[in-house]
């Protein structure tokens, strides 16, 4: 396995809290590495570091091996796409506006958006299913074609990474899987990498070949996607008790957390 | 419909330019500006100065408060907001307070640099409170420092106000309402730069305003390094704002209202908007300045009031229509 994105010892202290400690980890180009643990893990400081947009952690991340700190912004961004949380935020702008403001990073000064920029965009809203949507304004969206529209920025963004931070919380059921079916394809037939931030242990079966499980700041576990088919390994991790339940039909069993309800 | 508004803003500014100094009490006749008589005078060395000081100010207030507004996310951000304004006023209040009389460089009177030195200061306070806080400044704690420290300097000058003598405290007044004032072209020369640094600062920053305008880690996400650029662009905009305040005064609402206006008329792009910004903003206060100094002639209301009034009204409007956000 040849690392593509590689996270050696990476710690986070804020205010004098340790917010991340001694993290590391690896991702092998073209695939998807889930990161799970319940809420106040880490989770999204993790991927605040990975992206710099923290800078004052320990540690190091290397992209081919090359240290991303020393890059600035607009290259940082050249590599790594991120899709922030779907969030109720204004966003002043119809899809297609939206999605040509991603083409920032790859802009000279001064300078509209080039034929080139145009052909891009329409083509990442193709593939995220947004085409018919292009002209509508952001603002007017339902929340999951706002989350498509906002994969579909990162992808007019063109950068070998992914960073896709709880992408389907809120989204209803048609809506969750295809986001999914989404990802999929971004990961299948764009080649791309993705780091896929998320609570739901289901959607991080379904799409990772890799995952990384977080708690209080550190790395419980790390493996092979089918490591995690583990119910006492999810229960200590979520501090839940979860039963794997099979699905007909499907090869994954999905997990379900178990309570005391009626 | 949205590809007629900048050509109609750039008529409407223009059609401004030309019918607001032919507007006065003396009724100039057409004939008389080509030759040296009072016609003329009047024409070139009171109206066409002080309709084009009144365009440069609004255009320049218009700009500013479209780039505060896009910095800090909030519509409510305005140069008469975030202590630039007030801090300038500090400056002239308190050099009419010790009687200042000299002139720099023999053009720029010395109430207008001891403004411009209040902008810079408050700038400067407002700039330190949010970087001394670890991790830099965040919009909102920017804004609220700004807020505080434009109530910080309206008490300084209601105290000077409240000491100082009948004539003083008028002339601090009137100073603090704003107005345009021009005696041939140097005033319009003097306000000129202010302008231009904003006009291309917000050209050259058109695609991070419109990555401001969706927040944070959109814009982050995209490569624009926030709080740096921030930092610059709330200093460019302070340092408009406050040489254009030394030489007006604080003129309110209007860098509150061109921006509102024309994105309601062609939409968020920011690069538009600094055209549009512009040309309304100009072509506003030019009117307004017109309006300000016919309406009850020879007497005149000082400008700020009646934009202040205008906009107060605009703004309730603006809130009532608004939808709740879902």
């Amino acid at each position: 396995m040849t690392a593509f994105l590689e996270v050696l010892n990476l710690g986070l202290t804020l205010d004098g809290r340790e917010i991340l400690h001694g993290i590391s980890c690896s991702v092998p180009r073209g695939e998807c590495l889930g990161v799970i643990g319940p809420n106040g893990a880490g989770k999204s400081s993790l991927l605040r570091c990975l992206g710099q947009v923290h800078r004052r952690y320990s540690g190091d991340v290397l992209l081919e091996g090359a240290s991303l700190r020393s890059l600035s912004g607009k290259q940082i961004a050249r590599r790594i796409a991120w899709v922030p949380q779907g969030g109720t935020d204004s966003l002043p702008f119809t899809v297609r506006q939206f999605a040509l403001m991603s083409r920032y990073p790859w802009k000279e000064p001064f300078r509209g958006e080039t034929t080139e920029d145009v052909r891009i965009v329409s083509r990442a809203l193709r593939l995220a299913g947004m085409e018919p949507f292009a002209e509508r304004p952001m603002d007017l969206l339902s929340g999951g074609e706002r989350q498509r529209a906002l994969i579909a920025a990162a992808l007019a963004q063109e950068a070998d990474i992914l960073f896709l931070d709880e992408p389907t919380s809120f989204l209803d059921y048609r809506h969750q899987v295809e986001t999914v079916e989404l990802i999929g394809r971004i990961i299948r037939d764009e080649g791309r990498t993705v780091l896929l931030i998320t609570h739901d242990i289901n959607l991080a079966l379904q799409c990772s070949d890799r995952i990384l499980a977080l708690k209080g700041g550190r790395a419980l576990l790390q493996g092979r996607r089918d490591d995690f088919l583990n119910e006492e390994l999810l229960s200590s991790i979520f501090e839940t008790r979860f039963s794997f339940v099979p699905v007909p039909g499907g090869a994954l069993p999905h997990a379900v957390p178990r309570g005391d309800f009626r | 419909m949205r590809r007629l508004v900048l050509p109609g803003l750039l008529v409407f500014s223009l059609v401004t330019l030309i019918v607001c100094p032919l507007v006065g009490p003396h009724t100039l006749s057409l004939d008389g500006l080509r030759g040296v008589g009072n016609d003329a005078r009047i024409f070139w060395e009171l109206r066409l100065p002080r309709v084009l000081l009144a365009w440069i100010t609004g255009a320049t207030l218009s700009l500013c408060g479209m780039v505060y507004q896009a910095i800090f996310r909030n519509p409510l951000a305005s140069p008469d907001m975030l202590g630039v304004s007030t801090g300038a006023a500090f400056g002239a209040v308190l050099a009419i307070r010790l009687g200042v009389t000299f002139t720099l460089f023999g053009i720029i009177p010395g109430i207008s640099a001891a403004a411009f030195i209040g902008a810079v200061a408050a700038t400067a306070v407002i700039s330190a409170v949010g970087t001394l806080r670890r991790g830099g400044m965040s919009e909102a704690s920017l804004l609220l420092g700004g807020v505080a420290v434009s109530f910080l300097f309206g008490s300084l000058n209601m105290i000077l106000q409240y000491g100082g003598g009948y004539v003083d405290t008028f002339r601090m007044m009137r100073w603090s309402m704003g107005g345009i004032q021009a005696v041939g072209f140097v005033p319009v020369l003097a306000a000129f730069p202010a302008l231009a640094v904003i006009f291309v600062t917000a050209l050259a920053f058109a695609p991070e305003l419109d990555l401001f305008t969706c927040g944070e880690n959109i814009a982050a996400a995209r490569g624009v390094s926030v709080l740096r650029l921030r930092r610059l662009l709330f200093l460019a905009v302070s340092v408009s704002v406050g040489m254009n305040v030394a030489l007006c005064g604080p003129i309110g609402f209007v860098g509150l209202l061109g921006p509102h206006i024309c994105r309601m008329l062609c939409g968020g792009g920011h690069r538009r908007l600094t055209w549009s910004s512009t040309l309304f903003g100009g072509g506003f206060l030019a009117v307004c300045d017109t309006i300000a100094r016919t309406l009850w002639a020879p007497a005149e209301i000082p400008v700020g009031i009646l934009t202040s009034c205008l906009g107060a009204l605009f703004f309730l409007w603006l809130l009532m229509r608004r939808q709740a956000p879902s």
